[in-house]
Order: C-alpha cells, then structure tokens, then sequence
C-alpha cells in the first residue's frame, strides 16, 4: 500500500513541474518565431511594396503549351527609392575614364544602382577637370552622387601591355575617394552613420542582390567573381565553421587576398578607424592591388563570406569591348558636338 | 519515537526535499513563491502537529496550488512579453524596421493617392512597348541579361519577348525571367546549323538572330490574332539585343511610334555613331559610314515599329540569308519608305543607345583546368 501511494505521490508531484517546464520552454520560443513570421511576411510586403506585382495565373497560349507568358500590373518606380534610416548607405566608389563608351558604361550602371536603396554614387574621373558629359549624366540620374577628380600622372599611365608595373588602373582614384570618406565622416559618430565601402569598376555587371548582401558587412565581406582569373569565376575558400581559408583560383592563390576589385565590401567604420591605409601606389605586382589595401584593414580569419557562403555569383566582370571607330577616319566623319 | 515513526518521518524529509529541488529547477518566479511558501509552511505544520496532518492533505494543497499556477502560466502564454530583460537589440532593430516599413509605405500611399483611377485613364494611352531580344546561351549570357533586365525594370508598359536560340528552353533563362519581376514571354528557336556563326568565325559573318526575331513576331500576331479590338493593337515592337546599352529616354522616345520611328545609335558602323539625317522633319539620307547605299542603313537597335504595322503586313519579317548588313532591310522594306520615318531623339541629333559588345572572357585556365578534370562547380550558375 505505501508502495502504491508513494508512486501516485511521485506522479503527482513530477507531472506538473514537467508540465510547467516543457510549456514554458515552448513560450519563450513562441513570442520570437512570431516575431520572425512577422518579420518575413513583413519582409515578403515590403519586397511586394516596393515592386507593387500582382501576379496573375501564367497562362498558357493555345497553340504552344510551353510558352509561358507572365503578366505583370505594376512595374518598378524610375526615381532612386525613398531614403531610408534604417538600412547603412552603401558608398559606391567607381573610378572611371573618358572613352567612347564610357557614358554608355556610365548610364547602364546607373540604370542599376537606381534600383538599390540608400546608396551613394562616388564616381571619381581620372581627368584633370570635371568633364561636362559625367556632370551631365550624375544630374540627370538623379541619384545621391559625389562628383571627384583626380588626373593619373602621364607617365603612370597604365600602357597596353603589363610589362611594366605601373600604377594599375584606377588606383589614384579609388585613393581620392577614400580620402574624402575620411574627411566627410568623422569616426566618433559612425554608430549613427553606417556605411559600406565598396569599389564598383563602370563595366562589370552587379545584379541587385549583391547590394543588400554586403549591406550587412560587420569589417569585410567577400564572395564569388565571374570571369576573373580565367575562370568561371573565382572564390574564396569556406570551411563548415563558415570562415574563410583560402583563395578558389589558379592565378597565385598564395596572395593575402586572392581576390578581385569586386569581391569584396568594407565596413565605413573600419576605413575610418584606420586612416593609413590606402591602395597602394608604385610596385605593387599584378593582382595584388586588393591586398595592397585589405591587408592593412583586416585579417583572412576577419573575412565575412557572403552569397550563401561563396556559393552564389552575384557580380560579373564583363568587359566591354573596344568599338573600332576605323571609318571616323583622320578628320573625323561624324559631328564632335553629339555627345555619345 | 518508534522507528516506524522515524522512518515516517525520513520519508516525509525526503519528499521534502524532493519538493524544493524541483522547484528549484523551475525558473519561473510566479510559482516559485507560492509553492515555496507552501512547502515551508507545510512543512512546519507537519512538525509541529507531529505528522497529524496527513501527508495526503499536503499534496493535495501543493497539487491544487501548481495546478493553478499552471493554469494562470497557460493564460499568460498567448498574450504579449511586456517584460523589459527580454528586449534584444535584434528585437529593437525589428520593431524599429517595422516602424519604418509603415512610415515609408505610408509615404507611398500618400504620394500616389489616384494610383488605380490614374491606371485606368492611362491604360488607352500609353502603348505597350514589346522588346524582342534574341540570346544564345554563353559564358556572359546571364551577365547580359542581368543588366538588360535592370534597365528595363525602369519602363512602365514594357513586355520583353526572350527567344532563345536554343532547341529547348534553358533552365538558366527560365529561372531568370521568373526572378526578373518583369512582364515576359519565353521563346525558343535554333538557328538552322549553315546559318549558324561557328567557333572563329568573326561575328560578322552571317547575319545573327534572324530566326529568334522572327520567332518572336510570329507569336505577337498570334497573340493579337487571338484578341480583337483596337486596343490590343496599340504598342511599338523594338528589337534590342542583350549586349547593347539602352537609356531610359529611349522608351519614352519610341512610344509615341505611329508607323516606323528611327534614332541615332552610338558605336555602330565603325563611327561614333550612326543617324539618319533629318531635314525639315523628314527623313532625307542616312549618315553612316558603312554601306549608304543599303536601302535602310539602320543598326537594328536604331529603330522601332508600331504594333499596328506590324500585324497589318503578316509576312513580314527577316530574311537570314540576306547579305550581311541589308537584315534590317529585308525587314523593312516591306513596311515603310523613307519619307515616312517618323524622327525621333530631337531630330536625331541625340545618342540614346549604344552598340556596346562585351569582350568574351578569356577561359584559358578553366579550360585547362577541366582537362585536368578540376574545373570549377558546373552547379554554380554564371
């Protein structure tokens, strides 16, 4: 008989507390998962508000079934989205140089960035005025731009072929507007203005994605290159734990930095902590201008992958090909005044 | 005491303490107290009363007051944390963002307060603008396509028609155009092998994309074929290529195209840029370098049709085996004469597109890698 009761008192006594602890494990977890069920259907709206789509049935045409036809009732605003206090800017620095297809580069790259909210356009010109055409095109875009110039010294000049070492391309540029983040962001107050730093050439292709991954970028982020390196793309190396070992590539894998101009973004706070580092200038072998200035800013071990860890290609380095203007001929056949 | 009492008593300390540790565990205040003030109590009274008070009576007590305490935790369960420890900066950062969303598509509302009626008064007036882009499947195709489908993102009332020169639709463009968030037809037609550009041959050679475009135009008529009404005949068709550069001005330009409107294209012919020359509001001669004497020497980015024409001359379409240069000719010379051009880009003085070509990467250590048989992941798309 005690026997008995001592098991009924066990009973009732265990079964509530076990009860009570496996009901308010569940509680606690409940109020964050609605949160985070919010958060994604707020996430899927917003995504919806700004696109505004309506997606009707995809119907099929009678006579080919595998035409596929979609129709959409909205379409995307022309005009940069509404600036946002929430999300960090994205300092977009591109240096860029007068060449018969430059506005056409110029105006495809802006035709993207118009699609990315909080960004802020640095185009520097190597030139040593401020040309009318750039001018031009950065006020007609509309977008949150800064307008800088500095000229490379003739002789720095990067010649057709790479035997000489000069100064890379675009590298006095870049520099320029390194500097006048320094000088425009003081780093006391950079809680309030988070940036990021990233280094867009006019002629690669970034496709929108890219922007709000880096935008998360604690010191520096990478992730894959198309067509760099001869290769199909190029990427850093990511181990289980999800941090960076090493360099995908064949063209000296054993840099600091394996990596394109575009593979990687930096946090404004880290530009800003460390006021000495810039690209650096003469000597610096090929490939090796990214790691010329990410070794002074971080280590491999601080690297954030990004692009579903290094797997996804979200940035592209097309290059534009040299239009051949044979039949402009000496004088020029067609009329200098129509800016193309 | 007996020791039978002792034994009692033992066992009563050890329920005790059984009592206390489990409580213990639980980290919930709300019952912790009143339990604990139970069990003391309790405790007590069964010492003092010398275990007069039956043991069953305790835990019928402690089981009515857990039970109530479990009851007021099931209650609290759907309602809202308000407890302040809780409060992450991850959950302050979401509140916060959430705040904005509503103040910014607050915003939006209010700066479009007649968006629907506005939509509907529109409609008849602003055509459709059908792009017709022929691709074929190489390295920098998705590259082409992801910037073309920026660009086109700016243009109200655009329908881009994709025909692949491909036997079968590719996975890589399926998946892009459902992700574009753009209004699309996915089309598909090979090029017949002779008419095919082969490896080294420059790109000049033959004639390329005629079948795609062709393609294309016949599905518009049999779309419209399929609804009546004037309406549906309002747009302007324009062929545009995946590696050109296009700006936004050239849409709004081409709109208003009643029969054939025509437009400086920039890098083409091997000059700056090719125009038609306009006197007097009218189409008199073409500038350009290569070949004036084609009856339209016009880069197929420097021209759009209407819709109207379009459906009007059902026969007319590329001819693939035309000599190089005369495939916009062959296209339109059935629809129009010269003196009917509608000028557009300020008297074709301005330079709204651009015959770009993008350089084909250079593949050599992929290709020897892949030899090796250590090419990169096929799975990653590019």
């Amino acid at each position: 008989m005690p026997k008995r009761r001592d098991i009924l008192a066990i009973v009732l006594i265990v079964l509530p507390w076990t009860l009570l602890i496996t009901v308010w494990h569940q509680s606690a977890i409940t109020p964050l998962l609605a949160a985070r069920k919010c958060k994604d259907d707020r996430h899927e709206s917003r995504r919806d508000s700004r696109n505004t789509f309506t997606l009707k049935e995809p119907c099929t045409s009678e006579n080919n079934k595998d035409i596929v036809e979609v129709v959409r009732t909205e379409y995307v605003y022309s005009r940069q989205p509404p600036w946002s206090d929430v999300l960090a800017t994205l300092h977009v620095i591109t240096p860029t140089y007068s060449r018969p297809v430059q506005k056409a580069e110029l105006t495809r790259l802006a035709n993207t960035f118009l699609h990315v909210p909080n960004l802020h356009w640095i185009l520097v010109e190597d030139s040593q005025r401020q040309t009318l055409l750039v001018t031009r095109l950065l006020q007609e875009t509309g977008l949150n731009y800064t307008h800088l110039n500095v000229e490379t010294p003739r002789n720095y000049k990067l010649r057709g072929d790479m035997r000489d070492p000069r100064i890379p391309r675009g590298t006095m540029q870049r520099n320029l507007a390194l500097r006048w983040l320094r000088e425009t962001f003081s780093p006391n107050n950079s809680n309030s203005q988070p940036g990021i730093v990233y280094f867009a050439d006019d002629d690669n292709t970034y496709s929108l994605d890219l922007f709000e991954e880096m935008r998360s970028t604690r010191k520096v982020s990478v992730w894959p290159v198309a067509f760099v390196g001869g290769l199909r793309y190029e990427s850093p190396k990511v181990n289980t734990l999800g941090k960076v070992y090493g360099w995908k590539t064949v063209f000296d894998p054993n840099r600091p930095f394996a990596i394109d101009m575009a593979g990687f973004a930096v946090n404004l706070r880290l530009i800003l902590f460390k006021p000495q580092a810039y690209f650096k200038l003469r000597g610096v072998k090929g490939g090796y201008q990214e790691s010329s200035l990410l070794r002074e800013l971080v280590t491999l071990s601080d690297l954030e992958p990004k692009a579903a860890n290094c797997t996804k290609v979200l940035v592209w380095h097309t290059r534009t090909e040299k239009p051949v203007l044979v039949n402009e001929g000496k004088k020029g056949f067609t009329d200098s005044n129509v800016e193309i | 005491m007996t020791t039978k009492q002792l034994a009692k008593q033992k066992q009563t300390n050890n329920w005790f303490a059984c009592l206390v540790v489990s409580l213990c565990i639980s980290s919930d205040k709300l019952v912790f107290c009143p339990m604990l003030c139970v069990c003391v109590c309790s405790r007590r009274v069964a010492m003092a009363t010398r275990m007069k008070l039956k043991l069953k009576t305790v835990f019928v007590l402690y089981f009515m007051v857990s039970l109530m305490g479990l009851i007021y935790a099931l209650m609290q369960l759907g309602q809202r944390c308000d407890c302040a420890e809780h409060d992450m900066p991850k959950d302050r950062t979401i509140s916060r963002l959430r705040g904005e969303l509503h103040r910014l598509q607050e915003q939006m509302r209010k700066a479009e307060p007649t968006k629907l009626p506005h939509k509907l008064a529109v409609k008849p007036a602003q055509p459709t603008i059908y792009i017709i882009t022929p691709t074929y499947t190489r390295f920098v195709q998705k590259a082409e396509l992801t910037r073309l489908a920026q660009t086109f993102l700016h243009v109200p009332q655009l329908h881009w028609i994709l025909v692949e020169d491909s036997p079968h639709k590719t996975p890589l463009v399926s998946g892009f155009l459902a992700s574009s968030g753009l209004a699309y037809t996915h089309l598909h037609t090979p090029t017949p092998r002779d008419r095919k550009l082969q490896e080294g041959d420059p790109s000049w050679l033959k004639p390329r994309g005629a079948e795609q475009r062709n393609e294309g135009l016949r599905w518009l008529r049999e779309d419209r074929r399929g609804q009546p009404g004037a309406d549906t005949q309002l747009g302007v068709v324009y062929f545009a290529d995946d590696d050109n550069t296009y700006s936004l001005q050239l849409f709004e330009e081409m709109r208003g195209t009643q029969r054939v409107s025509v437009w400086p294209v920039g890098l083409v012919g091997g000059m700056r840029y090719e125009r038609p020359v306009v006197e007097g509001g009218k189409v008199v001669r073409f500038h350009t370098g290569w070949r004036p004497s084609r009856p339209f020497p016009l880069d197929m980015a420097g021209f759009a049709v209407s819709l109207k024409l379009v459906i009007a001359n059902q026969d007319a379409c590329f001819d693939g085996d035309a000599p190089m240069g005369f495939l916009e000719s062959s296209f339109l010379q059935g629809l129009v004469t010269m003196d009917e051009l509608e000028p557009k880009a300020e008297n074709c003085t301005k330079v709204l597109v651009w015959h770009t070509r993008t350089e084909k990467p250079k593949m050599k250590r992929e290709e020897a890698l892949q030899k090796q048989g250590l090419g990169s992941d096929t799975a990653v798309e590019v």
